[in-house]
């Protein structure tokens, strides 16, 4: 299945929702994304989708989007662009080792278990400069040794 | 009143005080939060597959015989759930609501108040989905406001109320996430009031030393059940 296709199907829509675009990047004026001044253009996006294009992996919204929906909320047609990032970052693979391991998670026991979580992706945590923060993030650590319990094993859907 | 109750991966592990502080507020109003046996992650803002949906169409099929009301205090999941009650036909007519949808001014009057919040000023803080999309945002979109000047607080940050703090990008690119926080906190002043864990993560990790709470921590001082905010 090609990449347009298969994305749009993840996100939940189909190619004529898109068709409704009307070109006019309301969607980038208030895009988050923007505020990091970096250039991102969702109608782009859109139209690459609509047009069979690939998209890769350093497009700014596949790096960068938030999935705060601002964009949604001002498109007239309420387009969810952000689901349509979630789909690309799926297929394209970009997740973290920290999103991995959430999903992984997700696989083995059906809840996000955070001590797995967290000490599956110690290492990535430290080389980012997270140790900087541990003092801020102590209150985290703390509600979840205070909470910690066996993993819950959810019965498969 | 009985509600079903989904609390999220979250509220069960870095936010558990977030739980524990939405189920004694449910229990001082009289109300009974009955947990969704055997739930399942929603997806939150991470899974991105065809399954998101499917996940919590399933958490609600597992309440079967339980309250047809469902209260969910993580946004994410809110939005998740919201979003599967709309797409799938159930049996039953199940709502979806957040804890802020039961707050009105007739309620808020019940309230036994022992400290008020006079001279004290917040931003209240929503983050995005609590807001957006439309279809699955809550119904009162200031009432965060109407609770804090309620109780003679003051009020600041309409610029940032709604603006993102970059929670959901944290563990995959923390510059963003700095950039955006640091971003509001600049530009608001007080004590941040947000009611989701993620944002809470975000704005507390880059606050140096502004307060960061939980809407609960306010209301549960308001009522005397906490002496410090």
């Amino acid at each position: 299945m090609q990449q347009t296709d298969y994305i749009i199907e993840l996100a939940g829509h189909k190619k004529e929702d898109l068709s409704v675009c009307l070109g006019c990047r309301i969607c980038a004026s208030v895009c988050t994304v923007n505020d990091l001044e970096i250039n991102a253009n969702p109608q782009e996006l859109l139209m690459n989708l609509f047009l069979g294009l690939n998209v890769d992996k350093d497009d700014p919204l596949v790096r960068f989007c938030t999935n705060c929906y601002r964009c949604t909320s001002a498109c007239p047609w309420q387009i969810r662009i952000p689901d349509i990032v979630r789909g690309l970052r799926e297929n394209l693979s970009t997740g973290s080792v920290f999103e991995h391991a959430i999903i992984e998670s997700i696989n083995i026991w059906g809840r996000m278990y955070e001590p797995y979580v967290f000490l599956r992706a110690s290492l990535f945590v430290l080389k980012d400069g997270w140790a900087r923060h541990m003092f801020r993030m102590m209150e985290y650590v703390i509600n979840i040794v205070r909470s910690i319990h066996v993993p819950h094993k959810v019965k498969r859907i | 009143m009985d509600y079903s109750y989904y609390p999220g991966c979250s509220l069960k592990g870095s936010a558990s005080s977030l739980d524990r502080d939405v189920r004694k507020i449910f229990n001082l109003l009289g109300h009974n939060l009955l947990e969704i046996p055997d739930w399942n992650c929603c997806g939150a803002l991470e899974y991105g597959g065809k399954e998101l949906t499917n996940l919590s169409r399933e958490n609600i099929r597992k309440i079967e015989d339980g309250p047809c009301e469902i209260i969910a205090p993580c946004p994410a999941c809110y939005k998740n759930l919201k979003d599967a009650n709309k797409d799938f036909n159930f049996k039953t007519n199940f709502t979806v609501l957040h804890p802020l949808e039961l707050f009105d001014k007739e309620l808020l009057a019940s309230l036994k108040v022992k400290h008020d919040l006079k001279g004290m000023l917040f931003t209240p803080y929503y983050g995005c989905v609590l807001l957006r999309p439309e279809e699955t945002a809550i119904k009162n979109k200031y009432i965060m406001e109407e609770i804090i000047t309620f109780f003679s607080g003051e009020i600041d940050g309409e610029k940032v109320r709604d603006k993102c703090c970059g929670a959901s990008r944290l563990f995959a690119s923390k510059m963003v996430t700095e950039k955006l926080s640091k971003l509001l906190l600049e530009q608001s002043k007080g004590i941040i009031v947000v009611f989701c864990p993620m944002c809470h993560m975000a704005m507390k990790m880059f606050s140096k030393k502004r307060k960061v709470i939980y809407l609960t921590d306010l209301l549960l001082y308001v009522m005397g059940e906490k002496k410090f905010l």
